[in-house]
């Protein structure tokens, strides 16, 4: 049985609302440029919303000012899938969020004055949990059922989402505000550097030649509503959620293992679960973070599920960098859109295959093509791999 | 119906399985109490060492499990063992470490970013066991026992056999962890409900 | 040469946490990244290339340079000396 989605919110590198985004996926506009938004002296190349946090409090209309980026991200992109949500007390709502960063941003400031003793205000530190983050989305919009908070890396969002679906499935609620978002950082900046894995050119998604990923930031939100929520709300469905799956790498800390085969799992139960079979994949949206890691054992799990009919994919990560938590969510946005508007975006920055799998990504927009089902990968440290499916049948 | 078939406790001076006490921190010792019960209870895991607090904690409390449950491992085939665990810090102990590292002294350590993350332990877990099964991480404000209590039906309902269910309680000052492993088959257990799940946490 | 391997030594085992090894377990030509070396693992080898820039003020900017020059103390010890001439 599958999943109403009936709405939609996204802000990333590359639009501020779901409209500036699909432009930009159209017109092969990436949002990738030298850091100007957070306060950081050395150059490098992120995918930051191109919004100063002032300007997000006076769009957003928040008043309690003691607020995280991530939040206000969360916040902007939340409101959008929410729609005109009313507050119906006979529905039973809630709001699963998920984040890495939580509120990092505003710690950071607030460790620079703690350590040089100018006065630090400890009212930073009050935005600071991944818990908070949530809490604070919820309180704007007016949610006080359920609300969880979810952290598991680069599979958060996507995490996020299957919770969101299981619990309506369930019947434990109505209706359920499920995504994920992060700020950027100079902790996750700083993080990635230490691995060796931050990219200092644009990122090229399974290019022979990559050697890492972008850092974006940005924050996505899927509205998941079941039907006796529908016949109040009069929402129209958007899309369905058809299949979810998760599964432990069991490899390494941070490295995806050769064989891919917690991705494989991952990508077979969900395949399974929405009850498609794999010829009926019109495009897969990979997790393709750029780094020569990731890219190579995502293809070899591609490889160990569809053997020689591996649909169209591409990775959208050098439109707007890796996410982290965000990403599972504005990934699965844009699958929403590739269905609705028959689109298979473009792998930017490709030139020349891996040499182990000779795998070629879509590199110019596709509009030709029928876009019925969507798979979408988003693979996190820990070896915590899940995989979402969406088509425009129930 | 599911079952409560063994459980750990780990706090800042004890450490309880199935509710007997094994081991108490020796206040002398300049050894940190999860590396003491680390060596007295002969784990042989060198990664240890290299791990945060989370990871150790997890990975003391869940390899005792194993011990009080010696058929766990062969039971279940490697994906049928599902991962719940959750907190209400996160990895704030990694965090502020690594922060110090870039911070204060202008080299960011790759191995304590690593750990800037909870679901690390998970992974810990996995490739120590070569569990391929499915995981996850939640943060909330405490042990709230009516989502354990769901989530664990909700992934039996979906095909895992049992579940691994821990809560990480660590900040710099306190340790409250509790580790269950949930059976589907387990007759011999206590049943899968929040007031038997909130009584043995005790918190 | 036998001081700065000695002192390598002593730096690996703090920054890398090596529990129960001292300087005299590890042989100076011990494979450091085989199960029957020191066992370390890619984590590791960042770790080191930390070491050398926050001891010898030596910056590995490509991780493959790191991978000929650690195979063992004897080898980390001539890269040393190679870089600061």
């Amino acid at each position: 049985m599958s999943v109403r989605i009936t709405g939609i919110g996204i802000v990333s590198a590359i639009g501020l609302t779901v409209e500036e985004n699909l432009l930009s996926l159209r017109n092969g506009r990436s949002g990738i440029a030298p850091i100007k938004y957070l306060d950081e002296k050395r150059e490098f190349l992120v995918g930051e919303v191109k919004i100063f946090n002032q300007d997000l409090i006076d769009k957003l209309g928040v008043k309690n000012v003691n607020i995280s980026r991530t939040s206000l991200l969360g916040l902007a992109a939340a409101k959008q899938a929410w729609g005109s949500g009313t507050v119906a007390t006979e529905l039973k709502t809630g709001i699963i969020s998920a984040t890495s960063v939580g509120g990092m941003d505003r710690s950071e400031v607030f460790y620079q004055d703690y350590l040089k003793h100018t006065s630090p205000d400890f009212d930073l530190l009050i935005s600071h949990d991944s818990g908070n983050t949530t809490e604070r989305i919820a309180a704007e919009l007016g949610i006080s059922g359920y609300i969880n908070t979810l952290s598991t890396a680069c599979s958060s969002g996507a995490n996020a989402i299957m919770l969101g679906a299981r619990l309506l499935q369930q019947g434990k609620l109505d209706r359920v505000l499920v995504g994920g978002t992060d700020a950027l950082t100079k902790f996750t900046i700083n993080g990635f550097r230490s691995l060796m894995i931050y990219d200092e050119q644009w990122c090229r998604p399974f290019d022979e030649s990559r050697s890492g990923l972008n850092l974006g930031e940005g924050a996505g939100f899927l509205l998941l509503e079941n039907e006796k929520s529908i016949t109040l709300s009069g929402n129209e469905t958007l899309c369905y959620l058809n299949g979810w799956a998760n599964a432990a790498d069991a490899y390494h800390q941070t490295a995806s293992s050769p064989d891919g085969k917690g991705a494989t799992i991952a990508i077979q139960n969900a395949i399974s679960k929405s009850g498609l079979g794999f010829g009926d994949i019109s495009y897969i949206n990979a997790h393709g973070t750029g780094t020569r890691n990731n890219d190579l054992s995502e293809s070899v799990a591609l490889k160990n599920v569809f053997g020689d009919n591996i649909p169209v994919f591409s990775s959208t990560k050098s439109f707007t960098g890796h996410t982290l938590a965000a990403a599972g969510a504005i990934e699965a946005v844009f699958s929403v859109l590739a269905i609705r508007n028959h689109l298979v975006y473009p792998n930017l920055n490709f030139k020349n295959e891996m040499e182990e799998t000779g795998m070629k990504p879509v590199t110019e927009l596709q509009t030709d093509l029928p876009v019925n089902a969507v798979l979408s990968n988003s693979f996190g440290f820990g070896g915590n791999n899940s995989s979402l499916v969406f088509s425009n049948a129930g | 119906m599911s079952f409560i078939t063994s459980y750990c406790h780990l706090d800042n001076e004890s450490c309880r399985v199935n509710g007997q006490e094994i081991a108490s921190r020796d206040s002398e010792s300049t050894e940190n109490w999860l590396r003491q019960l680390y060596k007295s209870q002969d784990f042989v895991y060198p990664k240890f060492y290299k791990m945060d607090s989370l990871s150790q904690a997890g990975f003391i409390a869940s390899e005792l499990i194993k011990r009080a449950q010696p058929n766990l491992v062969s039971n279940y085939a490697d994906d049928k063992i599902a991962l719940l665990f959750g907190n209400q810090y996160s990895s704030v102990d990694s965090d502020i470490r690594f922060k110090k590292s870039y911070q204060e002294q202008g080299t960011p350590s790759p191995a304590l970013f690593v750990y800037t993350l909870p679901n690390i332990v998970l992974g810990e877990i996995a490739i120590l066991n070569k569990w391929y099964g499915e995981n996850l991480f939640v943060v909330l404000p405490k042990f709230t026992a009516d989502f354990f209590v769901n989530y664990v039906q909700i992934f039996i309902s979906q095909g895992s056999d049992a579940v691994l269910c821990g809560w990480l309680g660590i900040s710099s000052e306190q340790m409250n962890v509790f580790l269950f492993l949930v059976e589907k088959q387990g007759e011999a257990g206590m049943e899968l409900t929040a007031e038997n799940l909130e009584k043995i946490a005790g918190f | 040469m036998d001081n700065l391997k000695e002192e390598l030594k002593n730096q690996i085992i703090e920054q890398l946490n090596l529990e129960d090894i001292k300087a005299a377990d590890i042989a100076d030509d011990a494979l450091l990244f085989n199960d029957q070396g020191l066992g370390l693992d890619s984590i590791d080898a960042l770790e080191l290339i930390v070491l050398l820039e926050k001891y010898y003020g030596i910056q590995v900017t490509n991780p493959d340079e790191g991978k000929e020059a650690f195979l063992s103390i004897n080898t980390m010890a001539d890269y040393i000396i190679k870089r600061k001439g």
